[in-house]
């Protein structure tokens, strides 16, 4: 049982975020926002009640929204750029989510399992989905026409005249070394973080893979120093 | 100003015709184009610029700003309130999209082929490379992994190799302009500019961390003068494309165009308007190049819709996305506007609305209609090939009847695919620029 | 110290602060830019005003014609002052037909100017023939019909959208314009009398009939004329399917639905901004502008009416959204100020 104490810093955590001065000025109650969500047309859901409770500081139904109502949000912050007092309802959504995810929210664990696989691709290569995901057994609902010339996948991709986009298991080719950056920038920004509360698992298979990139990072330095010297 | 016979600029209880000559309307409503001009609101302090307080940092020496030279060739264009928008033309580095690449190849692979026919020079006039992150924003929005802070480290990475990426081509630093691919990084990197801009305790931060990645400029944070969407490339364009090296009369084809949300409302002053297109009233861009290439484009109900793209409900709950999609946008297309293509201008958009239209069987909903990007109809018109170079063979919408439309054959194109195919497998690869060109570090 | 003083503006405001001037003996110089008098209700075509349910061509005329026919004031029509110079007990002003004034005073009448809603493009005006302004309607009422602009038939439903460039920050207009619910519940019921078929629903934030209007033109609306009321600002107006009609989309949030609604005529309530003119105004009599854009004014206990500049006075909509009724207060109480005020210089110079 989740304490008002605890809700309370759950609250305070989404306040003390340097956007949401910027993001929430006041609500006049207009519903411009809601009109034109698309998540409102479908769920339960609506990013003028999400503002009405944090302006309020219901810290219990704020609480109650993340758990599975700010899930609903398409962040397509068409709700920014209607509404009149230049509020941002889904950028305050995103607040919220990062909030959910550092409580270690069950619910957040729990919404954001399924899309542990394009986690797992975007952490370790930096591209979201690769072409050897896009197969009729990882979407059968996208119908079995997504590839209308049937072949091995490589050719396919080697027939894209762009070179960068001669891959498979990666959206392009990425340099080792920008990997390599970009797992620093992970580390270095809390994002790891924030994934080890997540999902240890996937948190586990994120840090080997890391590891072993940076260990051929470094032998690749290393073979780059030998030729220069030699 | 005469009113004699009372109401403003002519209007009385009806609407009637004036009868007036071109000329004579001219000069009768110039009073009101004086004040009434597109975006001509005097908002004096009211409306923030960031590009103001952007140039204010870099006179305190805070940071570098990525400078549009002349040698980029820029296009001046106007956004939302009336501001000016630089929109470089020449010496292009390539921000791609995950989602582009990875389901929807033809995109950017439209996109250089067009500028190769208009004689730009890989290497000299664009480059591709490896050496690029995703912006992780869809990540971001999808998933809430992720903060201000990564987006932003990422975002300045980016930008400063694009900065410096002409170095190992004998070009000097600034030389190729980051063009980003994709309609959510676009939106994102406008928000992140704007937090970075504003808050010195982000770019403190963001700055060790650049500067652990050696990324830099006199240890300062290169920061672009204008995020540049490809879109809006395409739109200061479109005249040329359309004069130089449009084969294909189009003007039979009935054309929907889908606004991205990111695009056109994330950062939304800083987004293409243009009183030729819409007449000022909608932002210009995709419209704009399916109108400079005589298509018609009809208007419809649900213009403003978002598509359903969500972020993360296309993957993990995606009964809303093909709900809201279908429902939305290809249905409106089909029956109220009647269309035979959807344009779109960012990958979100049209990953769902090409992938979610078999799934409406399930449920009765039967509608299909093709969906392509703005840059494929167009290198389609140009006369590129709808296999080898605008890789239809990826979707899963019906643009094989668009193609036919055109007046090609989808079939003879497949063959000559296939046939191109077993080239590959031989080693035989054609490519749009040399291949040793992608490879940095 | 000349005695003449110049009130600029022939609204409702100057003729009032004119004919008030004059009724205690001094003489007016009264210059308007247009080559009428009367202002925004007689050039826009407004209708019947309110509260009065008069028409504006019979009130606003029956001031004209008192202000023309006072050998007190002399009426300068088609022009604007150009350049003033001097100070307060003496200002010279220089009108743009090349003509000069000498004044002891100077009343500022100057006014506001409608806000275009082809600035708020999302909402169809400019974009779609069936989406007019109030100040359009007026127009029509004062024809004695209404009809879609597209087709010219009898609109079935017609919605008015309230706030149309007021209460926004997006378009860098925060304020409220005061008078545009009256205004637009008024014109409801003149939609309703005139069309008796025609269905009117008003989209709002908040309903403002202040005061007295409360029981007469937001209650009446309903009871008396069956005007719906939904509390949504409209997000978007777009083309309906059936190619004819216009969808409003917005969020009902009193029963917390979307709603996406046709309609056969838009009705927006358009704002009031500062006089497109004020920059130029502020300059040639060097007064100030406040944060707004419009005239900046004194402390109102005991410094009414002022302006930033000594010998200089302003009311009316020049300061802010203002109603008619008011506008006609503002002009007596300037020019009880001018004439208290030039009488003490007087004294003083003496």
């Amino acid at each position: 049982m989740t304490t008002y104490a605890e809700m309370q810093e759950v609250f305070d955590d989404i306040r003390n975020d340097f956007r949401y001065e910027h993001e929430l000025n006041g609500c006049l109650n207009c519903g411009i926002c809601t009109a034109t969500c698309p998540s409102a047309h479908f769920y339960d859901y609506s990013p003028r009640e999400i503002v009405q409770l944090l302006w309020t500081e219901n810290i219990e139904q704020i609480y109650d929204a993340m758990q599975e109502k700010i899930w609903a949000c398409a962040q397509c912050m068409t709700c920014a750029a209607r509404c009149p007092f230049k509020n941002s309802p889904g950028g305050l959504v995103a607040i919220m989510r990062e909030v959910a995810i550092k409580h270690g929210f069950q619910s957040a664990k729990d919404v954001l399992r399924p899309f542990g696989r394009v986690m797992l691709k975007l952490i370790t290569t930096g591209n979201q989905l690769s072409p050897d995901m896009i197969q009729p057994d990882h979407f059968p609902d996208w119908g079995p026409n997504i590839q209308k010339v049937q072949g091995d996948l490589k050719i396919l991709r080697k027939a894209i005249p762009m070179k960068t986009l001669q891959t498979t298991d990666t959206a392009w080719e990425v340099a080792l070394k920008t990997s390599v950056e970009m797992y620093t920038i992970w580390e270095m920004t809390g994002v790891l973080k924030q994934l080890e509360t997540m999902d240890e698992n996937l948190f586990d298979v994120i840090e080997d893979f890391i590891e072993e990139k940076r260990e051929e990072y470094d032998e690749l330095l290393e073979k780059q120093a030998d030729k220069e010297d030699a | 100003m005469s009113e004699t016979s009372g109401g403003i600029a002519g209007h009385g209880a009806f609407f009637q015709p004036t009868n007036l000559s071109a000329q004579e309307a001219e000069k009768a409503t110039a009073w009101v184009k004086k004040r009434v001009d597109r975006r001509e609101l005097d908002l004096g302090e009211r409306m923030d610029d960031v590009r103001e307080h952007m140039w204010q940092l870099e006179k305190e020496g805070e940071i570098i700003v990525h400078r549009i030279t002349d040698a980029h060739k820029p296009v001046m264009v106007k956004t939302l309130f009336g501001w000016d928008k630089k929109i470089p033309t020449l010496q292009l580095w390539h921000h791609k999209s995950c989602g582009q690449c990875g389901n929807i190849p033809g995109y950017p692979t439209s996109l250089l082929w067009t500028m190769n026919q208009l004689g730009m020079q890989p290497g000299r006039d664009y480059l591709d490379e490896t050496d690029q992150t995703s912006c992780t924003a869809w990540n971001y929005h999808g998933s809430g992994i992720g903060n201000v802070e990564s987006l932003a480290a990422v975002f300045l990475r980016n930008f400063h190799q694009a900065y410096v990426s002409g170095k190992r081509l004998g070009h000097q630093p600034g030389h190729f302009y980051p063009l980003v691919h994709c309609g959510t990084s676009f939106g994102n990197y406008k928000e992140v500019r704007k937090y970075l801009v504003e808050n010195a305790t982000l770019r403190e931060r963001v700055t060790k961390i650049l500067g652990k990645l050696g990324r830099l400029v006199d240890g300062k944070l290169v920061i672009p003068e204008e995020v540049l969407h490809y879109s809006e490339w395409v739109h200061v364009m479109r005249k040329r494309i359309a004069s130089e090296l449009q084969k294909i009369d189009v003007s039979h084809l009935r054309a929907t165009v889908h606004m991205a949300c990111h695009y056109s409302k994330m950062v939304h002053e800083d987004a293409i308007y243009d009183p030729e297109v819409l007449g000022g009233n909608r932002a210009a861009v995709g419209t704009s190049m399916a109108e400079a290439l005589g298509a018609q484009v009809i208007d419809y109900s649900t213009w403003y819709d978002c598509c359903g793209f969500g972020f993360r409900h296309i993957i993990s709950e995606r009964e809303f996305t093909r709900s809201f999609t279908i429902d939305r946008k290809i249905k409106v297309a089909q029956e109220e506007a009647k269309a035979d293509v959807m344009l779109g201008i960012d990958t979100g958009c049209i990953t769902t609305m090409d992938k979610n239209q078999w799934i409406g069987r399930a449920h009765e909903q039967q509608y299909t209609m093709p969906i392509m990007a703005d840059i494929q109809f167009a290198a389609l018109a140009c006369g590129a090939d709808p296999f080898k170079i605008v890789q239809l063979q990826w979707h899963a919408s019906p643009c094989e009847d668009v193609v036919e439309k055109m007046g090609l054959s989808w079939g003879e194109s497949k063959k000559r695919f296939e046939d191109y195919l077993k080239e590959v497998k031989a080693g035989r690869i054609e490519y749009l620029y040399n291949p040793e060109l992608a490879v940095s570090a | 110290m000349n005695d003449t003083i110049l009130v600029v503006g022939a609204g409702p405001t100057g003729l009032s602060a004119a004919h008030g001037i004059a009724s205690v003996g001094r003489k007016v110089a009264l210059v308007e830019k247009v080559d009428r008098l009367g202002g925004t209700p007689i050039l826009s075509g407004y209708a019947k005003l309110v509260p009065s349910g008069e028409w504006a061509k019979d009130a606003i005329g029956r001031m004209v014609a008192r202000v023309e026919s006072n050998p007190l004031i002399s009426v300068h029509k088609s022009a604007t002052v150009t350049r003033l110079e001097g100070e307060a007990g003496s200002f010279t002003a220089t009108l743009s037909n090349g003509q000069t004034l000498a004044a002891g005073a100077v009343v500022l009448g100057t006014g506001f100017t409608h806000f275009d809603s082809i600035n708020k493009p999302e909402w169809g005006f400019g974009t779609y023939e069936d989406v007019v302004t109030t100040t359009q309607v007026e127009q029509m009422v004062g024809a004695g019909k209404i009809a879609c602009p597209s087709d010219g038939r009898a609109p079935e439903r017609v919605a008015i959208l309230l706030c149309v460039g007021s209460r926004d920050r997006q378009i860098g207009r925060e304020w409220c314009s005061k008078i545009c619910c009256t205004v637009s519940t008024n014109l409801a019921m003149e939609i309703k009398e005139l069309s008796p078929k025609t269905d009117v629903y008003i989209y709002y934030m908040d309903i403002r009939t202040f005061g007295l209007y409360e029981d007469k033109f937001y209650w009446k609306s309903q009871e008396e004329f069956g005007t719906k009321f939904v509390k949504a600002r409209i997000a978007e107006v777009t083309i309906a399917p059936d190619g004819k009609r216009l969808l409003v989309k917005g969020e009902d949030t009193l029963v917390k639905r979307p709603i996406v609604i046709p309609f056969d005529l838009i009705v927006h309530a358009i704002g009031m901004d500062p006089n497109e003119d004020n920059p130029e105004i502020a300059k040639v009599f060097g007064v100030g502008l406040e944060q707004h854009g419009f005239v900046e004014r004194g402390e109102h206990y005991t410094s009414s009416f002022a302006s930033t500049r000594p010998g200089i006075y302003v009311g009316g909509s020049a300061l802010g959204p203002e109603d008619i009724d008011t506008c006609v207060s503002h002009g007596l109480a300037m020019a009880m100020r001018v004439v208290g005020d030039l009488a003490t210089l007087a004294r003083k110079a003496a």
